[in-house]
């Protein structure tokens, strides 16, 4: 971004601010019910600090207006549509207009070039199938910026490797887990990290430990940098690492706040809590805070690369009951939901955790049997489990195994 | 250069602008687009310090306008050309020009306020043409020239233009944007408010469409260009219903 004072900064984000507000409580009812039971106006929020007197979003209020109750524009004016699995019964349903979606290549490629790349590299994508969305905007940025871009498209792991040594693929978009399976591939197949010509990694989707970056780093000989975003809405690289340590978060565009879950106050910065996001300059679907269930502290030290960006640390866990897979977020009460219509069962009784078998993150889900349930076919049960963990997959996006049980149990190896 | 943030003004019990914030950078032009009635004049006469009871911020290099009367607005560097270009018609386009430069002739400086004459001249060949004839006998566009040429003549770093193309017909508007441009490649910072979107934004860096006293959108001029809301409202293409042609 252009080099500008906290002042002018500040007034560019409070224009933005204000302009998304007129424009949400002016085209999208929820809005403007929510301002009017807190007897608030566009106009009343004079500053960002004001923005705290706004009330907050929730993932579940995407599902409750689904499918596009939460649009600001006309749907004519709509030219992509994105659906994410949701926290209920509905899935999440995002649009964008050409002026998002060339705001979003600007993101992108802001945040790739943080990573180093350039219009020399080749970037490969790949990214599981729950977020396929963001695999259309890093190729769009990353085309935007002039890279020779190999898009995101399902091939087997050995098909992957190929095409990241034949092609010279120098930068690879992907999740944690599948670089950790990449180098696992790689040195069980004895393929020397040197017949390819990968520089550098970007991570998407859930914060990443850095003694993982380190063993990355050391068998794959790249460097790796973190994006962070959000896979339902509004995309990805809504923070970005620059080589100094946190990561930027493209406030010129989205503005964040730190949360405490329980109280739902503003934290000072430096305090660690719940991230929520403002966007300032979408104009199909705009968020006015927004929980993401991240957890996140800012970091209040001007940074060395000399970016005005606010800066934040991603930090571990949640604060709401999602997990995440493969860098997709699953909501357990979806899940839950989903077994009850899927099985019959009143309130299926389960437990769930995220499982890696052949270095494919999944979700393991232990279902206690109940009387509803049970049939002295045994065949017929495993055949009811087998569909209906693909049926839920395809659903949420990422691999399931369900696993019958008398009661809790802890989870057998594999 | 110039800062406004949370703008409200009211005629009485209406309030024409609802809380506008907007900026202004050394160097820009930037252009304000609204339809009647949308507030994009009044907004203009409060910066001018014509219009008092406005509540907010209007900073102008580092300085809050708020009681300056509008002669001290003049020496500050804010210019105004107003709507309808209100220019002195039974003055001769000299006589109107002179009275542009009255803070240097208060200050003795007639030397420098011959020298711009001299200069806006140049600029408007045709005003030399009828540099003595009555400014009401003009026509539109020429008036359109010597209201900112006379704006000129306090040499101002910021220009406000309100509806500079109003009434003029379409050869006449690309001559006066033609101006403006120019005027800004010489280094004076402009704000244009214009229903005339296209034209507007064409010539612009940046732009704000004001919508019922509210600023509803801003970015750069290339993606106000393009963005179907705009070309909707202002750019001459139809509305149709909400969810129109997607049902």
């Amino acid at each position: 971004m252009p080099v500008l004072t906290i002042e002018e900064k500040n007034q560019l984000k409070l224009e933005r601010l204000q302009s998304t507000l007129n424009r949400a409580f002016k085209n999208v009812p929820f809005h403007r019910k929510r301002l009017g039971i807190y007897n608030l106006m566009p106009d009343d929020i004079v500053s960002l600090k004001e923005l705290e007197k706004l009330p907050l979003m929730k993932r579940a209020h995407l599902g409750d207006h689904y499918p596009y109750g939460l649009f600001a524009v006309p749907l004519r004016d709509i030219v992509r549509i994105h659906t994410a699995p949701g926290t209920g019964a509905n899935p999440s349903i995002s649009g964008y207009t050409r002026a998002d979606l060339m705001i979003w290549q600007k993101l992108v490629a802001r945040s790739l070039e943080a990573a180093g790349v350039t219009s020399m590299d080749i970037l490969q994508i790949n990214l599981p199938p729950g977020l396929a969305n963001w695999g259309r905007d890093y190729k769009d940025g990353a085309e935007a910026m002039g890279a020779g871009v190999i898009p995101n498209s399902p091939l087997s792991l050995a098909k992957t490797v190929m095409v990241l040594r034949d092609y010279k693929t120098t930068a690879l978009v992907t999740t944690s887990a599948f670089a950790e399976q990449l180098t696992e591939y790689m040195f069980d197949n004895e393929i020397n990290p040197n017949e390819l010509n990968l520089k550098r990694i970007v991570l998407v989707g859930e914060p990443v430990p850095e003694s993982k970056i380190e063993c990355l780093r050391d068998h794959l000989h790249v460097d790796v940098w973190l994006n962070y975003g959000l896979s339902e809405i509004p995309g990805p690289a809504i923070a970005f690492e620059c080589g100094c340590g946190g990561m930027h978060i493209n406030d010129d565009h989205i503005l964040p706040e730190i949360i405490d879950p329980v109280t739902l106050e503003t934290l000072p910065p430096g305090q660690k809590g719940e991230l929520v996001l403002t966007t300032l300059s979408a104009r199909a679907f705009p968020l006015i805070r927004f929980r993401t269930g991240d957890m996140a502290r800012f970091i209040a030290k001007p940074c060395e690369c000399g970016s005005p960006l606010i800066k934040m640390e991603w930090l571990p866990g949640r604060s709401d009951d999602m997990m995440v897979i493969s860098g997709i977020k699953i909501s357990h009460s979806q899940v839950k939901a989903y077994l009850k219509d899927a099985l019959g069962v009143e309130r299926p009784d389960c437990t769930m955790e995220k499982r890696r078998y052949g270095g494919t993150e999944f979700l393991s889900i232990a279902l206690v049997i109940d009387e509803s349930l049970f049939s002295d076919e045994i065949k017929n049960l495993e055949r009811l489990m087998i569909h209906t963990g693909e049926s839920l997959a395809e659903q949420i996006g990422v691999a399931v195994k369900i696993t019958l049980t008398e009661k809790y149990q802890s989870f057998p190896d594999n | 250069m110039l800062r406004i943030k949370n703008l409200k003004c009211s005629y009485g019990s209406i309030m024409a602008v609802q809380g506008v914030s907007f900026s202004v950078k050394q160097g820009e032009l930037i252009s304000i687009i609204g339809a009647n009635g949308s507030g994009k004049s009044t907004l203009l006469l409060a910066i001018s310090g014509l219009l008092t009871t406005w509540e907010g911020e209007i900073i102008f290099e580092g300085k809050n306008l708020k009681g300056m009367s509008p002669p001290d607005i003049v020496k500050k560097g804010i210019c105004m050309v107003p709507e309808g270009r209100q220019i002195f018609s039974p003055l001769s386009v000299v006589d109107n020009l002179m009275m542009g430069a009255y803070t240097m002739y208060r200050k003795g400086k007639k030397k420098e306020a011959a020298q711009d004459i001299d200069m806006i001249m140049d600029m408007f060949p045709i005003l030399r043409e009828r540099a003595h004839q009555l400014a009401g006998t003009l026509s539109g566009g020429e008036q359109q020239m010597l209201a900112v040429g006379r704006a000129l003549m306090s040499r101002p770093r910021l220009m406000v233009l309100d509806e500079p193309s109003m009434g003029l017909a379409p050869k006449m508007v690309e001559m006066i944007f033609g101006i403006i441009q120019k005027l800004r490649k010489d280094g004076v910072t402009i704000l244009l408010v214009e229903q005339n979107a296209r034209a507007a934004l064409k010539i612009s860096d940046r732009g704000y469409v004001l919508e019922t006293g509210k600023i509803v959108l801003q970015g750069s001029a290339g993606e106000l260009l393009v963005d179907d809301d705009v070309k909707r409202a202002y750019l001459g293409r139809d509305y149709g219903d909400f969810y129109d042609g997607r049902r």
